[in-house]
C-alpha cells in the first residue's frame, strides 16, 4: 500500500465523516417531517460564521492567554446557536408548509437557503470574502508505518459519537421514542399525547446542532469559510442522504461514504478533476436513483390501488 | 343590475371600450414604469398597481367584466394587443435602456411560460430551466461560430438540442417524483453548468464571444430600425423578434392548456394515482412536460445570445432556474397572463431599484418565501376551467 494511496484513503474517511454529518440530518428532518428541509446545508454552514465572531468577540478580551478556551467556547456556542437557528426557521418558516403539498415546502426551503446565504454576505463583515478558519487539531501521529494527521482522526472521532449518540438517542431514551412515534404517525402520537410541534422543533434543533458539527469540521478541513460552500456542500450532503435513502440514517452514512469515495477518487485520477468533482457526484445520484428510486436502503412506498 | 347578455347592442360597445381601454391603461404604466428613473417614483408605481390588483379582486364583477368583454371582443382584443405591442419601441422615445429592458423581461416570459408547462400545469418541480436555455444559447452559438450557420437555422437547431437533452431530463422522471425528482433536476443544471464552465470547446469560464448578429432580408439586426421614416435604436430589432417569440409561446400555451395534454397534466397535479387509474399515460406526460419546457426554453436562449454577442456559463447558473422560479410563483402559477406579469415585474424591479441591486438575490428569496407563505396562488390565481363558451 503505497503512501499516497493511504493519504487519500484517510481523506476519503475524513470526507466521508464530514458529509455524513451533514447528510444524517437531512434524512432525519425527512423522517420526521415527511418534507425536505432544503436549507439544511446552509443552515449547518452558519456554524462557521457563528464561531468566527464568538471567536473574534472574546479573543478581543481575552487577549492570546485564553486562546484554546476561547475556541472551544466558540464551538460551542457556534453548535447551539446553529440549532436554535434551525428551530427558529421551523418556527418562522418551515412550520406553515406541514399540510400544504411537499413541492411548496420544498422550493420554499431552497428560497430560505438562498436567503440565509445571503444574509451571511451582507450582515457578516466582508462576509462575501473567504474568512481564514482554525484547523481545529494539528499535528499527525504515525499509524503502522504512515502518518496521519490527528485532524482526521478527530473529525472520525467526533462524528462516530455524534453519529452514536444520536443513534443512541432515537432508540434509547423517551426523547427519542417520540420522535419515532410523530415520524410514524403524527396523529396517533398525538392520541399518545405528544405534542408533534415540540417534537418538530426537537428534532430541528438536533439535526441542525449536528449539521453545525460538520459545518465546523468542512471550514476547518478547507482552512476558510466562505458563504457560498454552502451550495455544495447541503447538496452533497442531501444527495448522500437520498442516495442512502431518505429517512434511513444508516442509509445516509453508506450515501456520505459512496459520494466521498467518489469525490475522492475523481479528484485523484479524472486530470483536472476538481473541478468536475460535482458533475460525477450527480452522475452516481442520478444512476442510483433510476434504478433505485427510494435510495439504497430507503422504503419503498408503492402506491396501489 | 341587469344580466349582462340581456342588452346585447350596448353591451358590445362598453366591451370594445374595455378591450380597447384595458392593454391602453397597461402599455401606459409599462411606459411609466420603464421611463421612471427616480425610486420613489418606482415605489409609487408598484402601489398603484397594488391597488388595481386589491380593488379587482374586491370587485369580482368588475373583474368578470373585464373578463366577458376579452372573451366577446376577443379578435379585437387580438388586433389591439399586436397594435400595442408593435407601437410600444416608439412610445419610448428611442430610450435604448429601456427597450433592452424589454427584451430580456420577454425571454424570461418565454422562459416563465416554459416553466410553467411543469411547475404550474402539472406540478412538477424543475429547477434546471436556466439549463435548458443556456443549452440552447450554447447550441446555436456554436453552431453560428464554429459552422457558419445562420441565425434562422440555429433558432430550430438549438431548440431541437434543447428538446433532446429536456428528454434526457425527463427520463428519471419515470421513476422519482417530488423531492428526489428536484434533486434530479438541481443535479442537472449543476452538471451542465460545470460542464460548460469546464469543457474546452463551449470557451471554459470565458464563455463564448463574438456571436453574429442575425440578418433578415439584407438588415443586419445591430442596424437601427425604420419604419415609416421613424428611426428605432437597433433593440428594436430584438424586440420585436422576441415579442414575436412571446405571442407563439403564448399561443403554444393557451393550445396546450385547452388540449387534452393540458387536462392530462391537471390532471397529475390534482392526484397522479387517479391520473394512472383514469388512463393516462402519466410517464409520457411528465416527460413531455420536460421536453416541452426545454424546447421553449432554447428558444429563449438562441435569441440571447444573438442578442447579447456573448455567453457564459454564469449566464446559466442554478440561480436563474430559481429567479424563473420565482417569476411563475410570485405571476400565479398555471395563469399565463400572471406568468407574463410576474416575469416583467421581476425583471424590472431590480433594475429600476438599483441602489438595492446587491441585494436583488436576497429580495428573490424573500419573495418566494413571502409569496409561498401569504399567497401561495400568485398575484393572478389560476383560473377553473370553462367549458362550453
Amino acid at each position: 500500500m503505497s503512501e499516497l494511496f493511504f493519504q487519500q484513503v484517510v481523506n476519503w474517511i475524513t470526507l466521508g465523516s464530514i458529509y455524513a454529518l451533514i447528510a444524517v440530518g437531512f434524512s432525519l428532518l425527512f423522517g420526521v417531517l415527511n418534507i425536505i428541509h432544503f436549507s439544511h446545508g446552509d443552515v449547518s454552514l452558519l456554524a462557521p460564521f457563528f464561531a468566527l465572531s464568538v471567536i473574534s468577540a472574546l479573543g478581543s478580551v481575552m487577549g492570546q492567554a485564553g486562546s484554546l478556551p476561547v475556541l472551544l467556547l466558540g464551538l460551542a456556542v457556534a453548535i447551539a446557536v446553529t440549532g436554535a437557528v434551525g428551530v427558529l426557521l421551523d418556527l418562522v418558516v418551515i412550520q406553515r408548509f406541514r399540510k400544504a403539498p411537499a413541492m411548496m415546502a420544498l422550493v420554499a426551503t431552497v428560497a430560505l437557503g438562498i436567503v440565509l446565504r445571503e444574509l451571511i454576505r451582507h450582515l457578516f463583515p466582508n462576509g462575501s470574502n473567504p474568512h481564514a478558519f482554525p484547523r481545529l487539531v494539528d499535528g499527525d501521529i504515525t499509524l503502522a508505518g504512515y502518518s496521519v494527521p490527528l485532524f482526521s482522526l478527530a473529525v472520525v472521532a467526533v462524528s462516530t459519537l455524534s453519529v452514536g449518540a444520536l443513534f443512541f438517542m432515537l432508540n434509547n431514551t423517551r426523547l427519542g421514542l417520540h420522535i419515532k412515534a410523530v415520524s410514524q404517525d403524527r396523529d396517533a402520537a398525538r392520541l399518545m399525547a405528544i405534542s408533534p410541534g415540540r417534537i418538530f422543533r426537537a428534532t430541528f434543533f438536533v439535526a441542525s446542532a449536528i449539521g453545525a458539527v460538520g459545518g465546523l469540521f468542512f471550514s476547518s478541513y478547507a482552512g476558510m469559510a466562505r458563504f457560498d460552500f454552502s451550495i455544495d456542500v447541503g447538496l452533497i450532503g442531501f444527495s448522500a442522504a437520498v442516495v442512502g435513502g431518505l429517512g434511513s440514517m444508516p442509509g445516509a452514512i453508506i450515501g456520505s461514504l459512496m459520494i466521498a469515495g467518489l469525490d475522492t477518487l475523481v479528484q485523484a485520477v479524472v486530470p483536472n478533476g476538481a473541478s468536475y468533482r460535482l458533475v460525477f457526484v450527480f452522475l452516481l445520484v442520478i444512476c442510483v436513483l433510476v434504478f433505485r428510486p427510494s435510495g439504497l436502503l430507503g422504503r419503498t412506498l408503492v402506491e396501489k390501488v | 343590475m341587469a344580466h349582462p347578455s340581456s342588452q346585447p347592442s350596448g353591451n358590445a360597445l362598453s366591451a370594445a371600450f374595455i378591450v380597447l381601454a384595458v392593454p391602453l391603461i397597461g402599455a401606459g404604466f409599462l411606459r411609466q414604469f420603464l421611463l421612471a428613473e427616480d425610486w420613489r417614483l418606482v415605489l409609487g408605481l408598484l402601489a398603484l398597481f397594488a391597488v388595481v390588483l386589491v380593488v379587482l379582486e374586491r370587485l369580482p364583477a368588475l373583474e368578470t367584466r373585464i373578463e366577458t368583454a376579452f372573451a366577446r371582443q376577443s379578435r379585437l382584443a387580438l388586433l389591439v394587443g399586436i397594435v400595442v405591442v408593435l407601437g410600444f419601441p416608439f412610445a419610448l422615445g428611442g430610450n435604448t435602456y429601456a427597450l433592452h429592458l424589454c427584451v430580456i423581461s420577454m425571454l424570461y416570459a418565454v422562459l416563465a411560460l416554459a416553466l410553467n408547462f411543469q411547475l404550474g400545469s402539472a406540478n412538477i418541480p424543475n429547477f434546471a430551466t436556466g439549463a435548458s436555455y443556456g443549452i440552447g444559447a450554447y447550441a446555436s452559438a456554436l453552431l453560428a461560430l464554429n459552422f457558419g450557420v445562420s441565425f434562422w437555422l440555429a433558432l430550430p437547431a438549438a431548440a431541437v438540442v434543447a428538446t433532446i437533452f429536456g428528454f434526457l431530463l425527463g427520463i428519471p422522471s419515470m421513476r422519482t417524483r417530488d423531492s428526489y425528482l428536484a434533486l434530479v433536476t438541481i443535479a442537472f443544471g449543476v452538471v451542465v453548468h460545470q460542464l460548460l464552465n469546464n469543457l474546452e470547446f463551449t470557451g471554459g469560464p470565458n464563455g463564448l464571444v463574438g456571436i453574429p448578429v442575425p440578418e433578415l432580408f439584407g438588415h443586419a439586426f445591430s442596424d437601427p430600425l425604420v419604419i415609416f421614416g421613424q428611426s428605432l435604436p437597433p433593440q428594436a430589432n430584438f424586440y420585436y423578434l422576441s415579442a414575436l417569440l412571446v405571442f407563439i409561446s403564448i399561443v403554444f400555451a393557451e393550445r396546450l392548456h385547452d388540449s387534452r395534454v393540458g387536462l392530462a397534466w391537471n390532471a397529475l397535479r390534482a392526484d397522479e394515482l387517479a391520473a394512472r387509474c383514469q388512463g393516462i399515460n402519466v410517464t409520457w406526460y411528465k416527460v413531455l412536460a420536460f421536453a416541452v419546457d426545454a424546447f421553449l426554453a432554447g428558444f429563449a436562449g438562441t435569441i440571447y445570445a444573438f442578442y447579447v454577442g456573448f455567453i457564459s456559463p454564469d449566464n446559466f447558473t442554478f440561480l436563474v432556474s430559481v429567479t424563473i422560479m420565482t417569476m411563475v410563483i410570485a405571476g400565479g402559477m398555471d395563469n399565463i397572463l400572471g406568468v407574463i406579469v410576474g416575469a416583467f415585474l421581476l425583471t424590472l424591479l431590480p433594475e429600476k431599484l438599483r441602489a438595492f441591486s446587491d441585494y436583488r438575490i436576497l429580495f428573490f428569496g424573500v419573495t418566494v418565501i413571502l409569496f409561498l407563505m401569504i399567497r401561495p396562488q400568485g398575484l393572478f390565481p389560476q383560473r377553473l376551467r370553462r367549458y362550453g363558451d
